[in-house]
């Protein structure tokens, strides 16, 4: 109970958690705050049904923040139902991400650092090895920029898709190719970022456990003859997962905010609020001479996805302030 | 042997090592699919798949597919890719109609220099500022830092991108997109404008024509400020970090007992101690960097390396260019890394004796 109330105590606490719970909300709302029912036709995009417009329109009876034009068809997007149903995707796309991330992360840290010997474990010169090439691997990944591994993912599921007839040649179906199976069940852009940026989670938590290993409740559970599997998941993961936790509530807002980039930059990243943006482009960077003049087509949108990225970034310094008295003692 | 010599072989052999170890990561993936898909990374130049019927297509794979032995096991199949690699054989990109290496090559100036700007701007003010206001903790000036730095740290580059385009294109017509106007594009790609180092800023001035440089320049101020934007935050506030922690440190207190003046104890005490954990922790992303500089350099339509794999209008795929893209921005990130390890090293004895690790 302390601890929750030195969580509360500081402004920038309650700010982070009240924009979260915020968007929680509107997420678990959506249907009633946007009920799709008939008058809508389901889309990705939410088309306003029997409206054909070459321009934005403003905000007015059939669309209470406005519409985006779909370049050619004449087409109106409704901003509003995109925020809201967007807010949706993006909190289960972020979590979901950064819950991955975390998880492979620690995962591979803790293992490596408690294959590296010294204090528990074993500490043969196989899992000195081990240890060694996991860290190896760990370091080079950090040198691979995420916009590289989310287009090479998402093109080579595009190449493979497009270009499957041509492989039926020996027999096999097309389907039945591993790859092919990975990307029908899950999505490369939330693959491709899992995949390559787990790298500081494993980074810290090796470090971390390491430092536990040493002390004695660890050795003496080992001495009473818990397995290693035990001693992992029982002792050195719980002790040591303080920073990963901290770290994958920022990355939430981050994951986010990446999925949004890369739909606006033309990468199909299954972001909602990125797409609408995109497709809205052209009118926020007309040469009207004035950026506001059609403001719903990015205003709304833009702010949700900063206050998503602000409210997820203070929640973590937070739950850090919330583990890490001495640092609310410092301040 | 000289510690510096030292430290330099040291981290100039751990990059092959990486090379090799995302390489085969990357190939592992490719392994994934089938030979036919794989053919793909093997065409030779002149390859025009839309001239070509379905059969001729598959005929062709098939070649390929048997000469390449493109159904052995990984090892063999990753050695023959990777020595091709070395080579300089990066394949051949049959929707740009190029090979694939030099294609990257032609177009990494643009990039480069972007990156260059981004850095020279942002390391040098995220340094001083986080200083200033970790040496005077909780003053205004101090407030209006982490204010600031927050804001920047949490609006993410496109935003930023589209907020600045907005006020100073849109709105003051003071900074256009791309990477020069029409007529001065048209000019540079005349045949008398020699291309010295590919960086208009500079060519401009070695061809002696200084307005083209001073264009370029103008064209740079908003992408290097969106890109900088970020990590001048990011770096502002582990350096603001580090130096509150270092104030600390009994060599500072015994420093200041000793009567040194406030200015020669920040920057000579501090700072020199300070900056190698700041630099470290936030560059240990110059991959973030990399990604900020492509998704900046598409917004703002700088013709750089990453439009050769994310474009509108690219009809298809390009496997060969994805791969060899992938490991441009590796190779790029460890280069980059490697120079900035250096300058580091150069500074802090400590890193170059091993003393401490990173």
């Amino acid at each position: 109970m302390r601890k929750l109330r030195r969580l509360l105590s500081h402004w920038q606490n309650l700010i982070g958690l009240g924009l979260v719970l915020f968007f929680v909300g509107v997420a678990l709302a959506a249907p009633i705050l946007a009920p799709l029912g008939e008058k809508w036709e389901n889309t990705r995009f939410f088309v306003i049904p029997d409206m054909k417009e070459y321009l934005p329109m403003p905000p007015g009876e059939r669309a209470v923040l406005g519409t985006v034009a779909l370049s050619v068809q004449g087409r109106q997007l409704d901003v509003y139902t995109t925020l809201i149903w967007g807010t949706r995707s993006a909190l289960v796309f972020g979590v979901t991400a950064a819950f991955l991330t975390a998880l492979i992360g620690t995962l591979i840290g803790a293992i490596s650092a408690f294959l590296s010997g010294g204090g528990v474990g074993e500490s043969s010169a196989a899992g000195q090895m081990a240890s060694h090439v996991i860290l190896r691997v760990t370091d080079a990944f950090l040198a691979f920029p995420v916009i590289a591994a989310v287009v090479l993912f998402v093109q080579m599921v595009n190449f493979i898709k497009e270009n499957a007839y041509l492989y039926a040649s020996d027999g096999l179906t097309f389907s039945s190719t591993g790859i092919n199976l990975l990307f029908e069940r899950v999505d490369p852009v939330l693959l491709a970022l899992i995949l390559f940026s787990w790298m500081p989670y494993a980074r810290m938590t090796h470090g971390m456990v390491l430092r536990i290993k040493e002390k004695e409740f660890v050795q003496a559970s080992q001495a009473l003859g818990a397995g290693p599997a035990r001693v992992i998941f029982r002792h050195l993961i719980p002790n040591s997962i303080t920073p990963a936790v901290v770290m994958a509530t920022a990355q939430v807002g981050g994951m986010v905010l990446l999925q949004a980039a890369l739909d606006f930059i033309g990468i199909n990243a299954g972001s909602e609020w990125g797409s609408l943006l995109a497709i809205g482009r052209r009118w926020m960077l007309g040469l009207q001479g004035n950026p506001l003049e059609y403001w719903w087509v990015f205003l709304p949108i833009t702010a949700a996805l900063v206050l998503f990225g602000i409210g997820w970034n203070l929640l973590g310094d937070g739950i850090n302030d919330w583990l890490n008295p001495r640092l609310m003692e410092q301040e | 042997m000289p510690p510096m010599l030292r430290f330099l072989i040291y981290r100039l052999l751990s990059i092959p090592l990486t090379l090799v170890i995302i390489t085969m990561v990357l190939y592992g993936f490719v392994m994934l699919t089938p030979p036919e898909a794989r053919a793909t990374l093997y065409y030779s130049a002149g390859v025009d798949l839309n001239k070509m019927s379905d059969e001729e297509i598959r005929v062709l794979n098939e070649r390929i597919i048997n000469r390449f032995h493109l159904d052995d096991p990984f090892p063999l199949q990753y050695g023959m890719w990777a020595w091709n690699l070395l080579r300089g054989d990066w394949g051949y990109s049959a929707i740009h109609r190029e090979k694939v290496l030099p294609a990257l090559l032609r177009r990494s100036p643009v990039t480069v220099e972007l990156a260059l700007y981004s850095l020279l701007f942002f390391i040098p003010l995220g340094l001083i500022s986080g200083v200033r206001a970790g040496a005077r903790k909780g003053s205004p000036v101090d407030g209006r830092f982490r204010l600031a730095a927050f804001t920047a740290v949490s609006l993410p580059p496109f935003v930023m991108a589209i907020t600045l385009m907005s006020i100073f294109y849109v709105g003051l017509h003071w900074f256009p997109p791309q990477r020069l106007g029409i007529q001065s594009t048209l000019l540079v790609r005349a045949q008398e404008f020699r291309q010295f180092s590919g960086f208009m800023t500079l060519d401009g001035f070695l061809n002696g024509r200084p307005e083209i440089s001073l264009e370029a320049l103008q064209h740079l101020v908003l992408p290097v400020l969106t890109v900088s934007l970020g990590y001048w935050g990011l770096l502002g506030r582990v350096t603001r970090a580090a130096v509150i922690e270092e104030q600390h440190k009994e060599h500072v207190i015994a420093a200041r007992a000793r009567g040194i003046s406030e200015r020669r104890l920040v920057w000579k005490h501090i700072f020199r101690n300070a900056l190698t954990p700041a630099l470290t922790s936030s560059l240990l992303s110059a991959a973030a960097l990399f990604t900020s500089l492509f998704i900046v350099e598409i917004i703002f339509d700088f013709k750089g390396v990453s439009s050769l794999v994310v474009d509108f209008s690219m009809p298809a795929p390009d496997a060969p260019m994805l791969l060899g893209f992938s490991i441009y921005s590796v190779m790029a990130t460890l280069i980059l890394m490697l120079v900035l390890d250096l300058i580091m090293a150069l500074f802090d004895p400590r890193l170059r004796e091993g003393v401490i690790s990173q």
